[in-house]
């Protein structure tokens, strides 16, 4: 393997996946010593306790040797192969610890032999810093900031940079949904091989068919008056599905049944309420970050971490840790106006809370009297899908009304 | 409205308050029979007598000290020293008699002490230097810094009004250069910042005599970008409001200081920037400040130190553009 | 070289008795007596931890303010120094309000804000010392410039050591006192030591004789005579008030314990402490007061039951509250000037 004597080279080591991750097992290598490698293609794919995972290759350059061989299992950190970064040419990432990689699909925890897409950093080198101010501008519009054209220093995103991008962005219909129409700009084209569909696509696919050929899925639909949210959540300046998980959560208390695992025979409720709270990612797909020991939040505190969890999945820094754990999911997928859907439960958990557009509507209303008239009113319709295996229809519509009740009864 | 120099702003301030109350005392060396240095009390004593226009002995710690004693029993004294510089002179009574007076004993000592301040003009290491910082840092001091000919006269009768000891640093350097619109009669300007340009893309912030060279440096050249010049003017109490309003409009800023760039008033304002208005910001908050030298007398030595408005324009333009 | 007490001006004490009632003199000795009985009592609480930080007091010399505090006016205005306390005492401060500021209470004069004799009750027209000396002498000479622009009858008094007279602030005020001709009168406490620098190390003549190098009358007093003091208070603030300017009296006494508290003054040699004991400035007046059949026990007595009172009342007050350490920086609304004091002397009334 020739390199020139201008030539560094980097090194590519064993990642760690998740917290309690101490080593990996390659199974399986895209390169031989010799072959041209671009940064951030993938070079290998490894193996661990948690997760099985792509590795991006730190740097553009020539592979010049592979030190750990397939099935062999070596600690986190050790240096897997090296790559030759030509002397003139770009200076490579820090490849001493790979950033950990973010999961697709609904996976909370149960090991699975899927592999997962590794792209978390935008195109080009390094990792892109965002100032204070752009950040904050960022998180209060949902912006992702990888989709942000940098006008700056070095391709630097500034601050005339995201407040352009607010701008031409189509506003979305329910503002408080924390879903954003596809980005104008391509996104940073994923690994395709094959037939028309993204690697993602198609992990999320086996995901829900598998999780529709395992449970006994039905869906139970109830109308929620949201007037009292509506004005709840403009007061405290927090979005509706803050107090729809809060409504949710206090109702797990009361119908601790909804709160629980699955899985084959295995049934565990859990007193925990770990809220998986469902993001779109686009083309990449969509991804469940949990909030763990969400009910200890208030209806703020459940308001700030999803603002953050959406942000940190647009921005690709979710780690294994965030997606797992998770005990109830809810899906707020609301912005186009759809009314109704019939979602697919979140494996292993037994049940998932669909909450979609609020719109006016006529409805009639009784005074105390007994007289009926015609009101507008926000409505929304909220859908669970649960397990048959695990809950009947019975307890399904009581814990539906039981968060009807919370809702319509926030001060 | 009349048109004054600044200089002339600053005669007029005195000579209306001499007029307007009895308990004002003008004391310096060389104002009374010679109207001054740069006479700025020219022609005072034929209206007001050499007992209220006060040649003392050259004695600046004796100036300071007997100001303090005149004013806890009554009067409004006016000092000068003839050069910002020879208050190094007069420190110890204006920063452990004068400032801390009140504080300790309750007793307001209601002076002002007029700094003739700043170079450009071949003055050399002392007769050059702008030492408000060292007042700064002393508790129980204000201190101002006019930039304009109307903020000359109104904060100069704040000064004297105000029942604490002021620093009121006259820039020489403006006297004859900055002329405008001077209200006539007593008025005050207030101790507060003022927007000398508004702008959103970045701003500058300085006072006295970098404020001119801001508004220059900043009027063409850098692609019309809209760029804000704030005048602080007042450093004792120093205006953190107007600041914090500019950095998060602008988000990026520069501050120019003529002083010597370690612990310069820009100093301050840089840390509370970084502390208070992080989140505003795109870009590292910029200093363009003389560096830490005696000013040098000879004019391609003292222009290489001090800022001048192509160093400035250069800071803004590769600020805007980060 | 030590000022030889026989040059000391004579007939001072003569000259006083022209001036002074019984009750006068009565009053000069329950000033000392106060003086030094709250100072022991201090000195006693700072050895029982509850004075904070430096204890000086001004032991031996206690006629040195005593007298010259005596001559002041309710509108002339002192800087009075740390070894002075008998001027607070006359122009009226309070026992108990003393003690509380050695201890740093809230009813101390600076309500903590400064220590030990570092304050100055502005109500009662006296500016408090810093401890940057004789800083106070220009601060002095100011009042008295004022006064004399605004052609009014009163004087201004400061006091200063030995020590001092080797700062700039010295020369600048002497001479920016001379030749304006300001009504104020310099009262030069040479109690021979500055710290442990004896008075030959400070300067080369003898310091009385700088007046008439800036040009105007020095006059020597006997300092541990209460009623010397006061005559030559006395007739400089007559020459003030006549508008022939300044006085410098050097008062001529003796240090009797260290510096401050801290310091066990070793460099004194023991026999100079010996001669001074023998002319304590309370026992002469005491003896003076007896010849007079006055009963200076009752005196004595009263003193000390003043002084257990303002103790108590001191040590019940309660410490200054942290949440307004930070206020008063600034004076916020009108500057008021200086107050008048108390003038106990017959001749003001």
């Amino acid at each position: 393997m020739s390199s020139s004597p201008t030539d560094v080279l980097v090194d590519v080591t064993m990642p760690q996946m998740g917290v309690s991750v101490a080593e990996g097992t390659v199974v399986g290598w895209r390169v031989e010593p010799g072959d041209r490698i671009e940064a951030e293609a993938t070079i290998c794919e490894i193996s661990t306790d948690k997760i099985d995972t792509e590795v991006p290759s730190p740097a553009s350059g020539v592979v010049t040797e592979i030190l750990v061989p397939v099935g062999d299992t070596v600690e986190v950190g050790t240096v897997m192969a090296r790559i030759a970064v030509s002397g003139n040419g770009v200076a490579p990432a820090t490849s001493a610890a790979q950033p950990p990689q973010p999961l697709d699909g609904g996976t909370a925890g149960a090991p699975t032999t899927e592999t997962k897409s590794s792209s978390s950093a935008p195109a080009g080198n390094g990792h892109r810093r965002y100032s204070p101010v752009v950040q904050r501008i960022a998180a209060e519009h949902g912006i992702d900031l990888s989709q942000v054209p940098g006008t700056g220093r070095g391709g630097r995103v500034r601050k005339q940079d995201v407040l352009a991008f607010v701008e031409t962005e189509e506003p979305p219909l329910h503002i408080e949904s924390p879903y954003r129409p596809e980005p104008v700009a391509p996104a940073p084209a994923p690994v395709v091989d094959g037939g028309g569909l993204s690697r993602m696509r198609r992990q999320i696919g086996e995901h829900m068919k598998r999780s529709l050929d395992t449970a006994a899925t039905c869906t139970t639909w109830i109308e929620v008056d949201m007037s009292r949210v509506e004005a709840a959540r403009k007061r405290l300046g927090v979005t509706a599905l803050a107090f729809v998980a809060r409504a949710s959560i206090d109702a797990i208390r009361e119908h601790p049944a909804l709160n629980a695992w699955l899985e084959g025979d295995r049934y565990t409720r859990h007193t925990d309420v770990n809220l998986g709270i469902a993001v779109s990612l686009g083309d990449d797909g969509l991804i469940v970050p949990v909030i763990p020991r969400a009910h200890e939040l208030s209806v703020e505190g459940l308001a700030a971490r999803v603002k953050e969890i959406a942000r940190r999945a647009r921005g690709r820094e979710l780690t294994p840790d965030d997606v797992q754990g998770g005990t109830f999911t809810i899906t707020n997928p609301g912005q186009y106006g759809s009314i109704m859907a019939t979602p697919i439960i979140n494996q292993p958990q037994v049940a998932i809370l669909d909450f979609e557009a609020v719109i006016k509507r006529p409805v009639v209303v009784s005074d105390a009297d007994g007289n009926d008239s015609i009101a507008i009113r926000p409505m929304t319709i909220l859908g669970l899908s649960w397990d048959h295996r695990a809950l009947d229809g019975a307890l399904s519509a009581q814990f539906l009304a039981t968060i009807k009740r919370n809702l319509e009864n926030v001060s | 409205m009349p048109t004054l120099t600044y200089l002339q702003a600053i005669s007029s301030a005195l000579r209306d308050e001499l007029r307007a109350d009895d308990r004002v005392l003008l004391m310096g060396e060389d104002i009374g029979v010679f109207g001054g240095a740069f006479k700025v009390t020219d022609g005072f004593v034929d209206e007001f007598g050499t007992d209220r226009v006060m040649d003392t002995p050259l004695a600046e710690s004796g100036i300071i000290g007997t100001a303090i004693g005149a004013a806890v029993v009554g009067m409004r004294p006016v000092c000068e020293m003839q050069f910002s510089d020879f208050i190094s002179c007069g420190f110890d009574q204006l920063v452990n008699v004068a400032g801390k007076m009140h504080y300790r004993q309750g007793l307001a000592v209601p002076i002002t002490v007029r700094l003739p301040s700043g170079g450009g003009f071949s003055g050399g290491p002392f007769h050059s230097q702008n030492p408000e910082a060292w007042f700064m840092h002393s508790p129980g001091i204000k201190v101002v810094a006019p930039s304009t000919a109307e903020d000359a006269k109104g904060l100069l009768h704040a000064a004297i009004h105000d029942p604490n000891p002021v620093c009121y640093m006259e820039h020489k350097h403006l006297y004859r250069r900055v002329k405008g619109e001077v209200p006539s009669g007593v008025f005050e300007t207030p101790f507060k910042a003022r927007v000398a340009q508004p702008g959103s893309d970045l701003v500058v912030i300085a006072y006295g005599a970098m404020v001119p060279v801001a508004l220059e440096a900043v009027s063409d050249g850098l692609d019309g970008a809209s760029v804000e010049v704030l005048d602080l003017r007042s450093l004792v109490p120093l205006d953190e409001e107007a600041i914090l309003d500019s950095v998060e409009r602008c988000s990026k800023v520069v501050i120019v200081d003529e002083a010597n760039a370690t612990c310069a008033a820009g100093a301050q304002v840089a840390a509370l920037i970084a502390e208070k208005g992080f989140e505003s910001l795109d870009g590292p908050v910029v200093r363009v400040a003389t560096p830490d030298v005696p000013i040098p007398f000879s004019p391609p030595l003292e222009a290489a130190v001090l800022p001048g408005v192509d160093r400035v324009r250069e800071a803004c333009r590769e600020l805007l553009a980060y | 070289m030590a000022t030889d007490m026989a040059q000391v001006a004579d007939g001072g004490a003569d000259a006083a008795v022209e001036h002074l009632t019984v009750e006068d003199r009565i009053w000069l000795l329950r000033a000392m007596l106060l003086m030094r009985g709250l100072e022991e009592r201090a000195m006693s609480l700072y050895r029982q931890g509850r004075v904070p930080g430096s204890f000086y007091d001004g032991y031996g010399q206690e006629a040195v303010s005593a007298g010259a505090a005596f001559a002041m006016g309710p509108m002339d205005r002192l800087c009075i120094l740390h070894r002075d306390l008998a001027a607070h005492l006359i122009r009226g401060v309070t026992p108990a309000r003393i003690l509380s500021q050695y201890m740093g209470r809230a009813a101390g004069i600076t309500q903590g804000r400064d220590g030990n004799v570092h304050f100055g009750d502005r109500k009662l027209g006296c500016v408090g010392m810093v401890s940057m000396l004789p800083d106070m002498m220009l601060v002095a000479t100011g009042m008295a410039m004022a006064f004399k622009l605004r052609g009014e009858q009163r004087c201004a008094m400061t006091w200063f050591g030995d020590g001092s007279t080797s700062r700039g602030d010295f020369h600048e005020a002497m001479n920016w006192a001379g030749v304006q001709k300001l009504p104020v009168i310099f009262v030069l406490e040479n109690n021979q030591y500055a710290y442990s620098t004896p008075v030959d190390k400070q300067y080369a003549v003898d310091p009385v004789e700088r007046a008439a190098a800036y040009g105007f009358v020095g006059v020597t007093v006997d300092g541990n005579d209460a009623e010397a003091m006061f005559e030559a208070a006395r007739a400089a603030r007559e020459r003030a008030l006549a508008g022939e300017g300044p006085t410098l009296i050097e008062a001529v006494t003796m240090r009797m314990h260290g510096h401050a508290a801290h310091d066990d003054m070793k460099y004194v040699p023991k026999e100079q402490v010996e001669e001074w004991r023998k002319r304590d400035p309370i026992e002469r007046q005491e003896k003076r007061l007896r010849e007079l059949g006055v009963a200076t026990d009752e005196l004595r007595a009263s003193v000390k039951a003043e002084i257990d009172a303002a103790a108590e009342e001191a040590l019940a007050g309660p410490m200054p509250d942290p949440a307004t350490a930070v206020d008063g920086v600034f004076c916020v609304g009108e500057a008021e000037p200086l107050g008048d004091g108390q003038a106990p002397w017959s001749g003001f009334h």
